[in-house]
């Protein structure tokens, strides 16, 4: 296992430097000056930026900077605000989004395995027909409009009602989370129980069902000794790329909600050609993203005895 | 003698895209205490359905249990609701199935699902389930017990998917013991071995046993009633003596033949000729009929009626009085 795991984190690594080395060339390929957005015109203040950011080397000398100071664990300055290290942009703004990721993947896990189950479990049935509508709406309607339409929800029913449910937008209190959390994880929870529900039905005709039921186990205790624990374990090899939709949406989720998270920063880089903050964010999202994905594969190995010991 | 179970006029159909199949039509059986009634035929013939149906486990749908009765120490078990049944399986009635690489679960160690039989129908607590659950592997012949109470089952061969199978349904020392072709999956050895055990269980807990089988050479070491199926009914019952010596249907004649020996060579077997009927629209006379050597004007459209010499029934018309003196 602990060989598995290590090759894992190598390839891992050698994907973390490719996806930095093609960001790096691509970014700069893009047609553009970062320096202009900040209104830089005057000659002598551009020659001193230049230099302040190293941009008057030739490319592949700031690529070797890059790399020596990314292998340093240093990001550089942002180009445009003024004087914050984009380490610090990191650290400051990412717990936000994680925290948002991550409970909008638990929200998504629990809400996908139940929700597939129970149409598995009544297939062919209301409970069925009406799930997998929802599946079909939340994995084809892009979540913006869905977060649009929660938050004008929740200001009809404070104008109509006069409580207000939940925030509209902002961060702060555990109140602020629910909504963007449920709303970013739409798409992946319809996407999980579309898969829970298949594996489901594949699981409740195998014959190790049958010689439950002939042992004279009850429906409810079949249900979540035996068809759940075989019929997840798909669903969770599909949680690592889960993670990736979900941070990737919450970009948008970030904006719409107004949630002070590293996903606007990312925005605002890439629109503002802010070159370190690209670079220090992509490659941060993209070792993150691998590290999640190994994750996954080493708990699916706990939850799956035959890889676990077959692979020790 | 007194009868454990009794299966009488049992129908059962499976509606298809093709249409509905009549795979059980009319099956009546006995199994006494302590007794061992084996069923025998070809695939497709009904037999698995037929027991599975005493516990209501054939799928529904597409499965129907049409009519019929199963008393099981005298009370119906057709149409019992499942949570009476759940009083039942597993505890006064217990099964194997035929394919023991995918009767097990997969992500539950072995010890666990044994464990599992004896925490819902007995008063264990869960360390006295766990020894009893290695007492139960030590008695199926499996060694370094205690060790193996906590692999899973891809860490078990198929014979001893099989024991651990029987493990399982033993647990509760149950009254009656199903076993669906315990031991087709397995080696001869092996098979062997199962099949001893199954008798020394039987003697020890004076245990009703149904064992369905292809094999004649197993029917022969185990059984005391044999029945043979065709086609969604029983052709013939009997004592295991009876049957093999004094076959009164031309498809166990037929079976018989084709039992191949050593001194044969290859070439020799004799396979019964043709398939059996499509249960979708089964014939009207005798499902033997168009395969059958002996076959007469009345076989094609008139299904026989069961003629007894003593406790022996053949389903064949050849045993008709107005038939005397064509022997079977």
């Amino acid at each position: 296992m602990l060989s598995y795991i290590l090759k894992r984190i190598f390839v891992g690594l050698i994907t973390v430097f490719t996806i930095a080395t093609l960001t790096f060339f691509g970014m700069h390929a893009v047609p553009g000056d970062p320096l202009l957005k900040g209104k830089v015109v005057n000659e002598v203040v551009r020659k001193n930026l230049e230099e302040k950011y190293g941009l008057d080397k030739p490319l592949f000398v700031q690529y070797g900077t890059f790399l020596t100071n990314m292998i340093k664990g240093d990001f550089g300055l942002s180009f445009t605000q003024q004087n914050r290290s984009v380490n610090d942009i990191i650290r400051e703004h990412f717990p936000i989004s994680a925290i948002l990721g991550a409970l909008a993947i638990i929200a998504a896990a629990i809400g996908g395995i139940i929700g597939g189950a129970i149409a598995a479990v009544k297939r062919n049935t209301m409970a069925d027909r009406s799930i997998m509508l929802l599946v079909i709406l939340f994995v084809s309607v892009p979540s913006f409009v869905f977060a649009a339409l929660g938050q004008v929800l929740i200001a009809e029913i404070k104008t109509r009602v006069g409580v207000e449910l939940l925030p509209v937008a902002g961060w702060g209190t555990f109140k602020h989370m629910i909504l963007p959390s449920l709303i970013l994880g739409l798409g992946t929870m319809a996407f999980l129980a579309r898969l829970m529900r298949s594996s489901m039905l594949e699981v409740v005709h195998q014959d190790y069902i049958r010689t439950a039921k002939a042992k004279g186990v009850s429906s409810l205790q079949i249900f979540f000794r035996h068809q759940l624990r075989n019929a997840v374990l798909p669903v969770i090899t599909f949680l690592g790329p889960a993670v990736a939709a979900i941070t990737t949406g919450g970009f948008v989720a970030e904006i719409v909600f107004a949630i002070p998270g590293l996903g606007r920063y990312f925005v605002q880089a890439v629109q503002q050609l802010d070159y370190t903050v690209i670079m220090g964010l992509t490659v941060f999202y993209g070792a993150y993203l691998v590290f999640v994905v190994i994750l996954v594969d080493v708990i699916y190995g706990f939850i799956d005895p035959r890889i676990r010991i077959a692979g020790a | 003698m007194s009868s454990l179970l009794s299966i009488r006029g049992l129908k059962v159909e499976f509606s298809t895209y093709g249409g509905t199949v009549q795979a059980v039509r009319g099956v009546d059986l006995e199994v006494h205490k302590g007794k061992t009634l084996a069923i025998v035929g070809e695939s497709g013939c009904g037999k698995s359905v037929t027991v599975q149906s005493i516990l209501g486990l054939i799928p529904s749908p597409p499965g129907r249990i049409v009519s019929g009765s199963a008393l099981f120490n005298g009370t119906e078990m057709i149409g019992k609701p499942v949570n009476e049944l759940n009083k039942i399986r597993g505890k006064h009635i217990g099964m194997i199935f035929q394919d023991p690489m995918t009767s097990l679960n997969p992500t539950m160690k072995v010890g666990d699902q044994i464990m599992e039989t004896l925490l819902i129908h007995g008063r264990y607590s869960k360390s006295e389930a766990r020894a009893r659950a290695i007492k139960l592997l030590e008695d199926v012949h499996i060694s370094e017990a205690k060790n193996r109470v906590d692999h899973y089952p891809f860490q078990f061969s198929g014979g001893m998917r099989q024991r651990v199978m029987i493990a399982m349904a033993i647990a509760c020392e149950p009254e009656l013991l199903i076993a669906d072709e315990p031991t087709t999956a397995l080696d001869v050895t092996i098979q062997s071995q199962i099949l001893h055990l199954l008798r020394e269980l039987q003697i020890k807990n004076k245990m009703g046993l149904v064992i369905i089988t292809h094999d004649l050479g197993v029917v022969a070491r185990m059984a005391d009633n044999v029945a043979v199926m065709y086609a969604g009914q029983v052709v013939e019952h009997g004592t295991a003596e009876e049957v093999f010596y004094k076959s009164l249907h031309p498809y166990t004649l037929g079976l018989k033949q084709a039992l191949p020996s050593p001194a044969m060579e290859r070439s020799q077997l004799i396979p019964i000729e043709g398939a059996p009927p499509d249960l979708f629209s089964p014939p009207r006379g005798c499902g033997f009929y168009a395969r059958c050597k002996q076959a007469m004007t009345i076989c094609s459209d008139n299904n026989p009626r069961e003629f007894y010499e003593g406790s022996h029934m053949g389903r064949c018309w050849l045993h008709h009085p107005q038939a005397k003196g064509v022997e079977v």
